[in-house]
């Protein structure tokens, strides 16, 4: 059956794709957990939402890449209405995501209940994207995929220095004469166009879980940046296309949620058994040092010897 | 002054918040298709068919009104602030039932308990002859337009209703019903005829949702549609394998598009039946949950059935190819 | 006349509208240890701050000499500001010291690493160049921040209370430092709070109370007229002041 599975064609599309939603997704959201920006992914795929339907409502167009393109201008648009509102007022990041976010989703719920409005707006499937319609994926939705991906890894790399300094200590970047400005809204970007890559698969709202999953559980086992972006990318393109997998397997069962429980699942265990960081290890630890110091205190040892 | 430039993106934030929020009961602006006239009943209807099927029975005495427009799908039309102005101004309300109209049930429940005419026309029909839907939860498939003599009891049961309601147009309602009952029969006759074009073996229908199986028990097709009963389900990855792998093992001809539903799905199935050997044509669009529109002429019952099921047996009768 | 390290002018900085520096005007000489001293709130960190470009003023502005870029400016801050939660080691940040020299896209090279390892172990670190910044002590995170500075081999170092919540055998260790980089030729201007250390570690002082109460020479400018305006009924007891 594995085989059978492993030759579908369908499989081998969907799953690409999503592998490479997971791979992209690992990588960029491990920034953005450590930048404490984790719901940026968030504010920002629902801030695709209006671009989409924008998109067809101008060009009429049903075609991906014309949905996609409007989707990438609304999302820069988001994100870079979040970065002037937390630079030049009092607003913080939070609230200015919270206001934006809504302020935009809320603007493309209202243009789908226009478009419904138009013949022929159901063809062009906009509401599949607030869920996702990884089934549907074509062969050149995939290359597409491929291809931004293969860029987004590219700038990664490198500029590797660069982002690793602007998320640990961005004021001392600052003297060292990077512009924090420039590296941080080029890495917004970046996860805008890891967003747009994702957006088919997964859809608006599920697209930030894979953005702040694998990242968070792969921190749970890393002591290094580079590895623990490297193991996030790992667990989001295995969960991509387990959950693939499972969707082939079982009739009825959608993909992009069946993807989010997968990776939800590893961060989930991890949470438990990582060595040292995981619950289970830091109980252990804790316990451990009480036996210790109970016994210690029996032999009659002071405090700190 | 600086205290205020620093407060513009916020301010611009809430201002465009508010215009939003003011923009959103616009959105429910009518559908209007008949002028409102003081002395005759108004009927507002939901899908396409039941407003033409309003129409056919009444001719001009009551005016009719049709929330959703061609094309759009009543599966996952949700009713805004206007559309329900809309529903408790008319004199009558005509919506499916069995849940079509999937998002508007409470509607429908607050309408009723208002005490207004309500016409659903599922509670005419005969309950034997309806069919329940594959998936558990024992749902009952809606799509009940396409047997033509379900239709046809649906029509007696609407001027009946309407003779009730209003009496003094009784006669008219009668009339138009005898009438519109004899051009439905000469449908059916010509889809059985033209379904005879096609061999046993070539009459399996594949679209994007299960919309045709009143279609098919009645003529005497299989039908099979890649998402469920209603298109707010996602189709899984399974799903379009199998129907792949079926569609090349029994050399199917076409496969459908609707005009309701995103086309997207279909394009997957057609390329994951080319990957099993099998060149699939895309036989044309049908006009699923929705009747055609003016431009196209097919904006009735009568002439939006002739087009799709000319369109399914050429699209059956060209047949694919194997690799 | 490049005989000085930084020269700053008319500099005033306000929050919002609130002034909290105001109409500075100062010239550091090169090759001195600086002690800038105020009580609290007088702006001290905001002037570092102010110097380092992290800062905008609102009038004013920082000279340095010319041919001096970015990365000859060392900076040692106060270790709360940063996200100690991330995922890297002693070593790592050290290493970072070298990201100025490097440029955008090259990666740190093994003369680079050694560097780094002789740095850390010049602050008595290089124990402790695997374990995670996390693990570290306060006292040790400051001591790694200095060894990131000392990596950059810059011209200027800044310091915002690099004594602070040290125990004495790092105070000595970082001393001892500090007179190393001024033979070496090297300026280290530092945020200081403690004034009794003032006299025996630095040779040159700038007191700070919002306004420049005086500057120069720790011998001339270092006594109890100068430091009760700086202070205003606020000082701690001194001994060893003229």
């Amino acid at each position: 059956m594995l085989n059978t599975l492993l030759t579908d064609y369908t499989f081998q599309t969907v799953a690409l794709g999503a592998a490479l939603l997971g791979l992209v997704s690992g990588v960029l959201g491990s920034f953005a957990v450590l930048r404490r920006q984790s719901l940026l992914g968030d504010g920002v795929s629902h801030a695709a939402l209006p671009g989409v339907v924008a998109a067809f409502l101008m060009t009429g167009s049903k075609n991906t890449e014309t949905l996609l393109a409007g989707a990438l201008a609304t999302g820069l648009l988001g994100t870079l209405l979040i970065t002037a509102i937390t630079r030049r007022s009092r607003v913080k990041f939070d609230s200015a995501l919270a206001i934006v976010m809504s302020v935009f989703f809320g603007g493309g719920l209202v243009l789908l209940t226009l478009s419904q409005r138009i013949p022929n707006a159901n063809q062009a499937g906009l509401n599949r994207f607030i869920y996702g319609q990884a089934s549907a994926l074509l062969q050149r939705d995939v290359v597409l995929m491929v291809i931004c991906g293969v860029v987004l890894l590219s700038v990664i790399l490198l500029f590797w220095k660069e982002f690793k300094l602007l998320c640990f200590d961005p004021q001392y970047a600052t003297t060292l004469g990077r512009s924090t400005g420039f590296w941080s809204l080029l890495l917004s970007f970046l996860t805008v166009l890891a967003i747009i890559i994702g957006l088919q698969t997964v859809g608006v709202v599920l697209m930030s879980a894979m953005l702040i999953t694998p990242a968070v559980a792969a921190r749970l086992w890393c002591r290094q940046l580079w590895s623990m972006v490297t193991l996030s990318a790992v667990f989001g393109a295995v969960s991509g296309v387990i959950g693939t997998a499972a969707s082939s397997l079982i009739s009825q069962l959608p993909t992009g949620p069946t993807i989010v429980i997968c990776v939800s699942a590893i961060a989930l265990v991890s949470l438990f058994i990582a060595p040292g960081r995981g619950i289970l290890a830091r109980a252990l630890n804790r316990s451990r040092g009480r036996a210790r110091l109970v016994m210690e205190r029996r032999d009659g040892h002071g405090p700190i010897d | 002054m600086k205290y205020f430039t620093k407060k513009i993106p916020t301010l611009i934030a809430i201002l465009a918040t508010l215009a939003l929020a003011l923009l959103a009961p616009l959105s429910g602006c009518a559908n209007a298709s008949d002028a409102v006239s003081q002395d005759k009943l108004t009927v507002t209807a939901t899908t396409t068919m039941l407003g033409d099927l309003v129409k056919n029975i009444s001719g001009d005495a009551v005016s009719v009104r049709t929330l959703m427009g061609p094309g759009l799908d009543p599966h996952t039309y949700q009713a805004s602030a206007g559309d329900v102005t809309l529903m408790q101004e008319a004199d009558i309300v005509v919506y499916n039932g069995l849940h079509l109209e999937g998002k508007m049930g409470d509607v429908f429940s607050a309408l009723s308990e208002s005490g207004r005419d309500i016409i659903c026309i599922a509670d005419g029909l005969d309950e034997t002859r309806l069919l329940s839907s594959e998936e558990a939860g024992g749902t009952v498939d809606p799509h009940i337009w396409f047997d033509v003599s379900i239709w046809t009891d649906a029509a007696a049961y609407l001027a009946d209703r309407l003779s009730q309601i209003d009496p003094d147009h009784a006669d008219q309602y009668n009339e138009n019903l005898q009438t519109y009952t004899a051009e439905l029969e000469d449908l059916d006759a010509y889809i059985r005829q033209r379904t005879e074009e096609l061999t046993p073996a070539q009459r399996v229908l594949i679209t994007a949702h299960d919309a045709f199986r009143y279609f098919g028990a009645a003529y005497g097709y299989e039908v099979q549609g890649l998402q469920g009963i209603s298109t707010s389900a996602e189709a899984g990855t399974a799903d379009v394998s199998h129907l792949a792998a079926f569609i090349a093992e029994h050399s199917i001809g076409a496969i459908f598009l609707e005009t309701s539903v995103p086309t997207k799905s279909i394009e997957a199935l057609q390329a994951a039946t080319e990957a099993c050997g099998f060149s699939v044509d895309i036989g044309g669009t049908l006009y699923s949950d929705s009747l055609g529109d003016a431009a196209s002429g097919c904006d009735t019952y009568i002439s939006t059935f002739k087009a799709n099921i000319d369109t399914i047996v050429d699209g059956l009768k060209g047949g694919g190819t194997d690799d | 006349m490049t005989d000085f390290a930084v020269r700053v002018q008319d500099l005033t900085v306000a929050y919002d509208a609130q002034p909290v520096l105001w109409d500075i005007d100062l010239e550091i000489p090169r090759s001195s240890l600086v002690a800038i001293v105020g009580p609290n709130g007088a702006g001290k960190s905001t002037l570092l701050k102010a110097m380092l470009g992290l800062l905008k003023p609102v009038t004013g502005g920082v000279t340095f000499p010319s041919g001096l870029s970015k990365h000859d400016i060392g900076y040692v801050p106060q270790s709360e500001n940063v996200d100690w939660d991330f995922p890297t080691t002693a070593l790592d940040v050290v290493l970072m010291g070298r990201y100025g020299h490097l440029g955008l896209v090259r990666r740190p090279k093994k003369a680079d690493r050694v560097l780094a390892l002789s740095c850390l172990g010049k602050v008595g670190m290089a124990a402790h160049r695997d374990r995670q910044i996390a693990e570290l002590s306060g006292g040790q995170q400051q001591r790694v921040f200095l060894a990131r500075a000392l990596c950059q081999e810059a011209n200027i170092y800044f310091m915002d209370e690099p004594f602070k919540g040290v125990d004495t055998v790092t105070e000595k260790t970082i001393v001892a430092l500090l007179q190393e980089l001024k033979a070496a030729g090297k300026t280290v201007i530092v945020v200081h709070h403690d004034l009794q250390t003032v006299p025996d570690y630095f040779d040159w002082v700038a007191l700070i109370n919002m306004q420049l109460i005086d500057a120069g020479p720790v011998s001339e400018v270092f006594h109890a007229e100068n430091l009760s305006r700086t202070y205003r009924g606020a000082m701690p007891p001194l001994k060893g002041a003229v």
